[in-house]
């Protein structure tokens, strides 16, 4: 038996065979294969619904296979509860992170594990020990740290201390870089490959195609509950990869002509100076913010979320109060002017969080599709809805950005967040607005319907729309924008050029570190 | 009012303090570990009654105050169980089972003390049990240290209970399983039996300080004879910030207060005997305003589940 | 999914239906069938806020009907049904219509709080009798007929319980635990106070109230303050007062009772009780019902009706003198030579 730097027994191999899973109405996994090795990086990939977190789940315990077999070393094995695969050495780094936030790191750690003491908690003892694994994997955490006070990244780590400390020999991440910056991820890909080097197997579950190439060893691609192939990640492509998830061709590269150049009189469809906003908790989100997009033209946001993202689209959508600076859209100020008066001068948006901004969950789609538009001709007329021009409008939105539902009547919440995306695209769009601001806009949206909603968006850039697009997805930004701002600690870092802009030295602006 | 501050009526309201904070020391130090794993027990006030019946019902019947201790914990445990199950199991609204477990406690108290015909005769409860030495200490002793047993153990409980809270392994899973059951969860910590166990223990010291009320304090049992004292102590919970030692500072005031409002129509001070009456309740609405919410469960009166099926 | 809605709907029903029975007595149980009737057998129903051994206000009335009862000639001549803990007045008005509507003789409301329904309710049966109390109004003014009103003269055995505790308190301190200042409560205890005072000048009465009809352990607490006072005589009103007698007994202060017997509760401590005795208030209200007057009569229990008894406890030796100034004090009140109230 070959042993781990941990002390622990390796897992040479975990087999799952013909592993299928029913819930009401779905088959969530369908007769999946799936394997692990000592030392390998497996990573698993698909579209959000494809099945690899209910199959994750079953690995840990947490849901019972209805059929199929998982094998460790060649064994079958049988896991009906989170300890009975922690005591076979499985463990599990969870999307949302399994942290208790007002504990402190080592009492976390220690969380339902036997105590040297008894019935007593040994707090030292534990602390000493996150401090010699922590030195060994570069994952460095104070023990008697509160894991709220806590960076995502520190938090990350303690997770993946955890796992170790119960002596994990195979570990499952669930999309562990979402929440991480670029800079983060690269520390954290270190940390992986080092474990995978002393042994370790892992398997490394995200939607993030670059990421997958370069960490993994090996790729498994699931798509609708089965799985559609796994193969050497080596020599795949991004492209190759997508295909694979969506099962039709896709571009993840979009040609663009460039922004003509400027008329000497031209006015900038959006100018902001030195914007001033409160957050939540009453501290400045933006101080002094400064930017201005043209016609044709989008302006990329990138940033660790926190950073004022947030704040910034709501104060130029009217949500929040500017307390400082200056908003002129198409020259005209509308720096305090409401959401009413900004779709008037022309503008549109596109909120980060589509289920409680950008919809009312139980509206029907044609009444979320004329939200704002209901007020008037030819939608009312003297304070009655006109059925009959509300359902011909809608049902040609429906169609012409192929918006999946039923009905017209079926409520909104029913949709998929791809869909309700396209929703609010239809909406936001169908007004032709001159300028658009943008957050978020396929965060949790499937690799197809995402390449749908920038088509959209790069079309309506052709038309001359100005777009203010806040991402935090770089791919994303590095495929649409034409110049990419960083947004730190309310205040933009710097503002590139397309062309200048590569993740290195975003992940850098992002972190706070000027060029 | 200058007849108030002497010191025999402030001595007067600090012994009476302690005396009348034991009940609800019991029951809420119970309350706070159900609460701090996730559950709200409403149904306390109605343990309390079953738990006070139980233990005048056997002591009038044997004698044996240990044996009416037992009883009353013994049916605190029963009902324990049952709220665990409905909330746990049957993952039902905890505030409304709380209220049934309440009129559930409070109807069968009521029934069997008359179906049963109980004596309605006074028992010899818990005699005083002074401390030897501190209880000879001047004005001090007749305070703190010439009570009965009850009320000394109801003050020991509180380290006790902070020591398991915070230095234990199942202390730390009862935090966990209140704040972040998912977290827990993961770590192969059963939510469900850390639960149960809370809330079962919760009601065996809700049928303790019903007993402490009917064996110790009034020596007699009156149908509904916890007035709603079970849910001031479910109060005190949120008043303690689910500390032990919060909860403890929170029955002395609060029953301080009570004494004091006494003292006040005792010493003819003229104010109205309905508005002294509820200074305690405006005290404890006032605290609840002001308190602090951040120290509350981020799970409480959530039910668990994995979300399979 | 649905279990959680069962979970908690189940137990609130299971709680619901307890308390609904446990507070309440249910139909009583031996039904009329079983014996024969000699005559015609009397229908009394009562609605009571307490529980009718609450060793104080229901309990004076019960044992006043099952008296009756026995004197008539037991269950066969007299049915009585009970619905008592009846503190939801809307609870109390719907029992008091359903056994109208049943056809009892005679309908008892024994609770003040329950007057203003009744109004209604006698209207809409105008062949019953009803009685209410503690009360003196019969709704002769609003034009109803059928309601008969009770009342005891609280007064008059709290002076003579006052001139008791005046000789024998040994301190000069009294306590006197009130529950919430209205109603007999506040009558009795100002007959109490203005007993004291006319006995013993510089006697000091200490009076609390807690606000609450029930509050067990706030009664106790009263009590202990009092004795912490220096009292060592207590007296107080209402069922709650059992947690002060649980003291009284703790401290061997010695306790004066009202409303019921209270002598049963602490045989060692209480020295004599105001009893109420509804016996012929029943009697006579039940007289003429047969004749036809169905309402319209208010009676007070009073010393010099009978109404109103002195029942002292063997076991608590009363000096000869107190007794015999109490004795003086009660032939005052019923000549009215002695003014109980203040």
């Amino acid at each position: 038996m070959t042993l781990l730097p941990t002390g622990r027994a390796r897992i040479d191999e975990l087999r799952m065979v013909g592993i299928t899973k029913r819930f009401p109405g779905v088959l969530a996994n369908d007769g999946v294969d799936f394997d692990v090795r000592a030392g390998e990086i497996h990573a698993l990939l698909g579209e959000n619904g494809a099945g690899k977190s209910t199959l994750m789940r079953q690995l840990y315990g947490l849901y019972k296979p209805d059929a199929g077999e998982i094998r460790l070393n060649g064994a079958a094995r049988r896991f009906n509860s989170p300890s009975d695969a922690i005591h076979a050495g499985i463990g599990m780094i969870h999307q949302h992170f399994m942290l208790v936030p007002a504990l402190t790191v080592a009492e976390n750690v220690a969380l339902g594990l036997a105590s040297s003491r008894g019935p007593l908690l040994d707090l030292d003892r534990v602390s000493k020990r996150i401090e010699e694994l922590g030195e060994r994997y570069h994952l460095k955490v104070q023990p008697d740290a509160q894991v709220w006070q806590l960076s995502v990244g520190e938090q990350q780590r303690v997770e993946i201390l955890k796992a170790l400390y119960r002596g994990a020999a195979l570990l499952a991440l669930d999309e562990p870089t979402a929440v991480l910056t670029p800079q983060e991820v690269g520390e954290f890909f270190k940390v992986l490959r080092r474990m995978a080097e002393d042994g370790h197997a892992l398997i490394f579950i995200s939607h993030k195609l670059h990421e997958v190439i370069d960490i993994s060893h090996r790729v498994t691609v699931m798509r609708d509950g089965k799985v559609v192939a796994t193969h050497p990640t080596a020599g795949s492509t991004r492209e190759r990869l997508a295909g694979e998830m969506v099962g039709r061709p896709i571009l993840l590269e979009y040609d663009k002509p460039p922004v003509p150049a400027a008329a000497a009189n031209e006015v900038p469809r959006l100018e902001v100076e030195d914007l001033h906003v409160r957050g939540d908790r009453g501290r400045d989100a933006l101080r002094g913010v400064s930017l201005s997009i043209r016609s044709g033209e989008i302006l990329g946001i990138a940033g660790v979320s926190g950073n004022g993202q947030r704040e910034l689209a709501e104060a130029l959508t009217g949500l929040r109060r500017v307390t400082r600076g200056r908003v002129r859209v198409n020259g005209r100020d509308l720096t305090h002017a409401t959401p009413q008066q900004r779709i008037a001068a022309g503008q549109s948006a596109i909120p980060e969080e589509r289920m409680k901004d950008g919809v009312v969950r139980d509206f029907s789609v044609s009444e979320n599709l004329i939200l704002q538009d209901h007020g008037h001709a030819p939608y009312s007329r003297a304070g009655f809805l006109n059925t009959r021009a509300i359902t011909r409008d809608c049902a040609a939105l429906v169609k012409d950005y192929s918006v999946k539902t039923p009905a017209l009547e079926t409520p909104t919440k029913n949709l998929s967040g791809g869909n309700i995306q396209k929703l609010i695209l239809a909406r936001e769009l169908a007004r032709k607005p001159t300028l658009l601001i943008c957050a978020q806009p396929t965060r949790g949206v499937d690799i197809g319907a995402s390449e749908y909603i920038h088509q959209r968006l790069l079309e309506q850039r052709q038309r001359g729309m100005a777009t203010l697009l806040i991402s935090e997805d770089l791919d994303e930004l590095m495929a649409l924008s034409d110049r990419i701002a960083v947004m730190y600690e309310g205040r933009l870092m710097a503002v590139l050029d397309r062309a200048d802009a590569t993740p290195a030295k975003l992940g850098l602006l992002m972190a706070g570190v000027a060029a | 009012m200058n007849e108030l501050f002497t010191v025999p009526v402030l001595l007067g309201i600090l012994y009476s303090g302690v005396r009348l904070a034991t009940p609800y020391l019991y029951a809420a130090l119970g309350e706070m570990f159900a609460q701090r794993s996730g559950v709200v027990n409403l149904g306390v006030d109605g343990i309390m009654l079953m738990g006070a019946f139980a233990a005048f019902f056997v002591v009038s019947n044997t004698g044996n105050l240990l044996l009416g201790v037992l009883a009353a914990m013994l049916v605190g445990l029963l009902m324990g169980l049952i709220m665990s199950f409905v909330s746990v199991n049957l993952q039902a609204e905890q505030g409304i089972s709380g209220i049934g477990l309440y009129l559930f406690g409070l109807g069968l108290s009521s029934l069997l003390f008359k179906k049963l015909s109980v004596s309605t005769r006074a028992i010899e409860g818990f005699p005083a049990l002074p401390i030897p030495v501190l209880s000879d200490l001047p004005e001090i002793g007749d305070v703190f240290f010439k009570h009965n047993i009850l009320v000394y153990i109801a003050f020991a409980l509180v380290p006790v209970a902070a020591f398991v809270l915070n230095h234990t392994t199942l202390g730390l899973k009862v935090r966990a399983a209140g704040m972040k059951p998912e977290a827990a969860d993961s770590l192969g910590v059963s939510v469900a039996r850390v639960r149960y166990l809370c809330v079962t223990f919760g009601s065996m010291m809700a049928g303790l300080a019903g007993a402490s009320l009917s064996i110790g304090l009034i020596n007699l049992f009156q149908e509904n004879m916890t007035s709603g004292l079970g849910f001031i102590a479910v109060a005190l919970v949120y008043f303690g910030g689910w500390t032990p030692l919060g909860v403890m500072i929170g029955a002395l005031l609060f029953s301080m207060v009570n004494a004091l409002q006494l003292w006040v129509q005792v010493k003819a001070i003229p104010i109205p005997s309905d508005l002294a009456v509820m200074l305690p309740y405006i005290l404890t609405i006032a605290a609840l305003v002001l308190g602090r919410r951040a120290r509350q469960p981020a799970a409480l009166s959530k039910p668990f589940s994995r979300g399979e099926n | 999914m649905k279990l959680n809605r069962i979970g908690a709907g189940a137990l609130l029903a299971v709680g619901l239906l307890l308390a609904a029975c446990g507070t309440p007595t249910p139909a009583p149980a031996a039904p009329a069938a079983t014996a024969k009737p000699a005559a015609k057998q009397v229908k009394v129903a009562v609605v009571m806020p307490s529980a009718s051994n609450d060793g104080a206000f229901s309990q004076s009335m019960y044992d006043a009907l099952k008296a009756v009862q026995a004197s008539m000639g037991g269950e066969a001549a007299m049915k009585i049904a009970v619905s008592e803990g009846m503190v939801q007045v809307p609870n109390a008005v719907a029992a008091i219509r359903d056994y109208a509507q049943q056809g009892y003789d005679l309908v008892i409301a024994h609770g003040t709080q329950y007057g203003n329904s009744l109004t209604e309710i006698a209207k809409d049966f105008p062949n019953t009798a009803f009685a209410w109390g503690t009360a003196t109004d019969t709704f002769a003014a609003a034009g109803v007929k059928n309601v008969f009103a009770y009342n005891p003269r609280a007064q008059e055995g709290g002076y003579v319980l006052g001139v008791l505790a005046a000789k024998m308190s040994k301190s000069g301190v009294i306590g006197v635990c009130g529950p919430v200042e209205a109603g007999d409560a506040k009558t009795y205890v100002d007959g109490f106070k203005k007993g004291v005072m006319d006995t013993k000048k510089d006697a000091k009465i200490n009076v609390t109230y807690t606000g609450s009809f029930s509050d067990v352990s706030l009664m106790a607490a009263a009590a202990e303050t009092h004795t912490k006072a220096g009292a060592d005589i207590l007296t107080g009103s209402s069922q709650s007062v059992v947690g002060a007698i649980g003291v009284a007994k703790d401290k061997k202060a010695i306790w004066f009772g009202t409303q019921a017997n209270q002598t049963s509760l602490a045989p060692d401590t209480v020295g004599a009780s105001q009893v109420y005795d509804w016996t012929g208030v029943i009697k006579e209200m039940l007289d003429l019902s047969a004749k036809g007057t169905k309402g319209g009569k208010a009676f007070e229990l009073s010393l010099q009706s009978g109404g109103l008894k002195i029942v002292y406890n063997d076991k608590v030796s009363i000096p000869a003198d107190a007794k015999a100034a109490a004795d003086a004090a009660i032939k005052g009140i019923i000549d009215g030579t002695i003014k109980p109230l203040p």
